[in-house]
């Protein structure tokens, strides 16, 4: 009797503690493949569905310029001129702007120590290196893509990015400045759903974090497509607005 | 009367406005990387002609055509399309059109007047009509 007792003890303890241990160890979700950016859609699961920051909490002295620009943008807009850009010269979009371009999709390579992210547009690499610590601000050199390391908690992939060059066009097109943080969050809100909820902190142009949520859906056997910018015929003539080379023949 | 009719055209003219309206914001994630404010996306209209060039490329595709005018006359034009990809999901191949096709394009006129644009629809050799992107269906 006093055996049956022992060994169902046993038994139970090694199954809780089996427990515990899988609740510690989770194993992450697989997010290798291709995702499309979802916009969500009428009718659809508002859960599922990106979300927007809010108004940008941009300091006093950074503000000023940056709706000047808006502005000065929008006039143009009116008169039928787009003003010039990174991105209309073929400039790529950086971090973390490329992770929601258009139409484009993302590619996600995921293995035990990198995910890699590879965005359609303009064929832009990420690399999230799983194995190693952050390395210091001013040991990282400037970049578009900066330099990201992420670890799992739980079910989610958590992302730090540094390193970010300040001519690199931010959310909306805010400024940034070197000291800029961004942590993303990747996890799964459903089956085949992805969401990338971005927090952007910068001490020395924001007040406060933006943050919003990028979604996207799994996409499967999609081949992603080349995207070599060597076609380029828009150009920027000498009032810094965006033409149209013509051919004529 | 008068302002029964007044009133049609008001309507009328509303409706054709939150369809352009529409329009506008649809096509608005066809183009990554510039746009579309150079091209008049009120306004559409119709060549045919032969094509001279199919540059399937990136940032975008773009088709060379010599329209023919009325009195046989050549008029030639630079229309810019999506990349490929965005096509491709709208059933383009990099073959669809070749030298040397005839071909019916309608486009979105470059504002300033000269002779480009931004494909709306294309009918190829073989009768099919494809659209510039999932976003520009006709």
């Amino acid at each position: 009797m006093s055996n049956i007792v022992l060994s169902v003890t046993i038994a139970l303890g090694g199954a809780f503690s089996v427990a515990a241990l899988a609740q510690s160890q989770v194993k992450p979700p697989d997010l290798t493949g291709v995702w499309a950016v979802y916009r969500g859609a009428r009718g659809g699961d508002p859960k599922l569905a990106p979300t927007e920051a809010g108004p940008l909490a941009l300091k006093p002295e950074y503000a000023k310029p940056y709706e000047a620009r808006r502005a000065v943008e929008a006039e143009a807009n009116k008169r039928g001129e787009q003003l010039a850009n990174s991105s209309a010269l073929c400039i790529p979009y950086g971090v973390p702007t490329m992770m929601s371009v258009a139409i484009y999709p993302v590619e996600i390579i995921q293995t035990p120590r990198q995910v890699t992210i590879i965005s359609e547009a303009f064929s832009e690499v990420r690399r999230v290196y799983l194995d190693r610590p952050q390395e210091k601000l001013e040991d990282v050199p400037p970049g578009y893509y900066g330099r990201s390391v992420g670890h799992w908690e739980g079910d989610t992939l958590v992302v730090d990015t540094i390193g970010i060059k300040t001519s690199v066009s931010g959310y909306r097109g805010m400024p940034h400045s070197e000291q800029m943080r961004i942590t993303e969050h990747l996890r799964l809100v459903a089956p085949d759903y992805l969401h990338d909820q971005v927090t952007i902190v910068d001490p020395v142009v924001l007040d406060k974090p933006v943050v919003y949520t990028l979604a996207y859906k799994r996409t499967p056997g999609y081949e992603m497509v080349e995207f070599v910018c060597d076609n380029n015929r828009e150009f920027v003539d000498e009032k810094g607005v965006v033409r149209m080379r013509l051919k004529d023949h | 009367m008068r302002i029964n009719v007044l009133r049609a055209f008001l309507v009328a003219w509303r409706r054709a406005a939150m369809v352009t309206a529409a329009a506008l914001v649809a096509i608005a994630p066809a183009l990554a990387h510039h746009s579309f404010t150079m091209f008049d996306m009120t306004k559409r209209i119709t060549l045919v002609g032969t094509v001279t060039a199919f540059e399937w490329s990136n940032p975008h595709a773009y088709i060379e055509i010599d329209e023919v005018g009325e009195a046989g006359e050549l008029k030639h034009w630079s229309i810019e399309l999506g990349s490929p990809s965005i096509l491709m999901s709208s059933g383009w191949k990099f073959s669809s059109l070749k030298k040397g096709d005839k071909t019916t394009l309608v486009i979105n006129p470059l504002k300033s007047g000269q002779a480009g644009g931004f494909l709306y629809t294309a009918t190829l050799p073989d009768g099919r009509i494809l659209s510039n992107g999932p976003m520009r269906q006709p």
